[in-house]
């Protein structure tokens, strides 16, 4: 970059970057997903609560390559630090761990995954039931296979359930994949590389609630109400899954 | 009187419709939205339906959410708890809550027993060095929430206090009164505000 020496540039340029290059969407072919599904199929989902001893509840799903495992800890004892409130509190974290990714590296705190999940929960835990306690909620991403967010959204509201929180509705999640004019609902990693834009939404199935809606991208109002309809339709399959789940252990630990 | 009636053996998840508010009334581990009425389940577990009592105004049944897990224990205000002391200061003790009721609490919860909340009787004039030492296991019942650090337990009752104590010499002190316990060792008499054990079952001793 030829400049002159102690002056400094007034427009800033980024410099090349030789990183992987977004190939161009294809308009006119039909994208054929790697794994074989259609358009509007989910991945065969997989989901077992108490898989951690150590924690109040806990819960693993596996969606595909998306392996997810969720600990919560609670009701205990906010820090000191903490002001008095007479509703509970909700504390969430998400990490990744150095393998979770195809590139295996530094193993990360995902901010913004734990912000979003503690909103996704927030409206379906009753917080009066545990005033000025917290309960935790710790996710850890074992492998990330795609549609990670939804994945940890879904396996979290399992664990509370296996922890006996209180809470008005189980929460389920889907997100869906704009690319060019088709949607694909529960993108894998490749498809969400390629995605022109992506919908979620956390839902509580049995009293048809959304907690939660986050769109990125460009979408036409009738491409919203598909995704959306794709979703909710995805959220309450899930949803049943989820209810049989808890039911099989409960009654598996009454035997 | 009134044994609860048992349905079926259904279990029912969160957010599982139990029946419609004009039915029934919610009970533990239940909630009525208000926007249509209607009585949902707000944890796993069986559903149990117990009958109104004769004679209440209200004559719908109580829908409860009983059996495989609810969250551990937690202190809440008229419970009776265990608690260790840890620290004896001139106005307070600070304790640490080990069981609620009779279910073991899974992290310890802070709460302090008050000069004023140590006996019914005379509570200007306690000594809290006179009624507590630390390591000392006490009975109380939680009075309220309290601060943002601890729960506020109270012993003023004489079922409540220390139930189990160590003396200087390391052995277990046996209650000689409500103000005083015993050394087996050493025969060593320390002040404390004992808790009255309740007649056992075999208690016609003359």
């Amino acid at each position: 970059m030829a400049g002159a020496t102690g002056a400094t540039p007034t427009t800033y340029s980024p410099s090349p970057v030789s990183k992987t290059i977004k190939r161009p969407i294809f308009s006119e072919l039909d994208w054929v997903r790697p794994d074989g599904r259609a358009f509007h199929q989910c991945r065969p989902a997989f989901l077992k609560t108490g898989a951690v001893n150590a924690a109040a509840g806990s819960a693993y799903a596996e969606f595909g390559n998306t392996k997810v495992i969720v600990s919560v800890f609670g009701p205990r004892e906010s820090k000191k630090a903490m002001m008095y409130s007479d509703i509970g509190r909700l504390n969430c974290n998400v990490s990744y761990t150095t393998f979770a990714m195809p590139v295996r590296g530094q193993g990360s705190d995902h901010q913004e995954f734990s912000s979003m999940l503690h909103k996704a929960l927030e409206g379906a835990i009753i917080l009066e039931s545990f005033p000025k306690t917290t309960v935790d909620v710790f996710a850890l991403v074992m492998e990330s296979g795609g549609s990670d967010l939804p994945v940890v959204i879904s396996c979290a509201s399992l664990a509370l359930a296996d922890a006996g929180i209180m809470m008005s509705d189980l929460v389920a999640a889907a997100s869906v994949s704009c690319l060019g004019t088709n949607l694909l609902i529960d993108p894998i990693c490749e498809e969400e590389s390629y995605q022109d834009g992506s919908l979620m939404i956390t839902c509580m199935p049995s009293r048809n609630e959304v907690t939660q809606l986050s769109v990125t991208g460009e979408w036409s109002t009738a491409k919203v109400h598909e995704a959306m309809e794709l979703c909710l339709d995805a959220c309450s399959k899930l949803g049943k899954i989820m209810r049989s789940c808890l039911k099989e252990a409960a009654s598996a630990s009454q035997e | 009187m009134g044994m609860a009636e048992v349905g079926e053996k259904d279990l029912v998840t969160p957010g599982e419709v139990l029946g419609k508010a004009s039915e029934l009334i919610p009970g533990r581990g239940a909630y009525v939205a208000p926007h249509n009425n209607t009585v949902y389940a707000s944890l796993t577990g069986r559903r149990v339906i117990i009958p109104p009592s004769l004679g209440s105004p209200d004559q719908r049944p109580v829908v409860e959410v009983t059996g495989h897990k609810a969250h551990g224990a937690v202190p809440e205000p008229g419970s009776i708890v265990i608690a260790r002391v840890t620290k004896v200061m001139a106005r307070l003790a600070s304790a640490d809550i080990l069981c609620v009721g009779s279910k073991s609490v899974r992290e310890k919860f802070t709460g302090i027993i008050r000069q004023q909340d140590v006996r019914a009787t005379e509570i200007d004039k306690v000594d809290m060095h006179s009624s507590f030492r630390p390591g000392d296991i006490v009975k109380a019942v939680v009075l309220s929430l309290g601060d943002a650090r601890a729960y506020y337990l109270s012993t003023a009752k004489n079922e409540l206090g220390v139930v189990s104590a160590e003396s200087t010499a390391g052995a277990t002190m046996v209650p000689i009164s409500w103000t005083e316990m015993q050394c087996p060792l050493t025969g060593q008499i320390e002040q404390r505000k004992v808790a009255k054990i309740g007649p056992s079952q075999s208690s016609n001793q003359a």
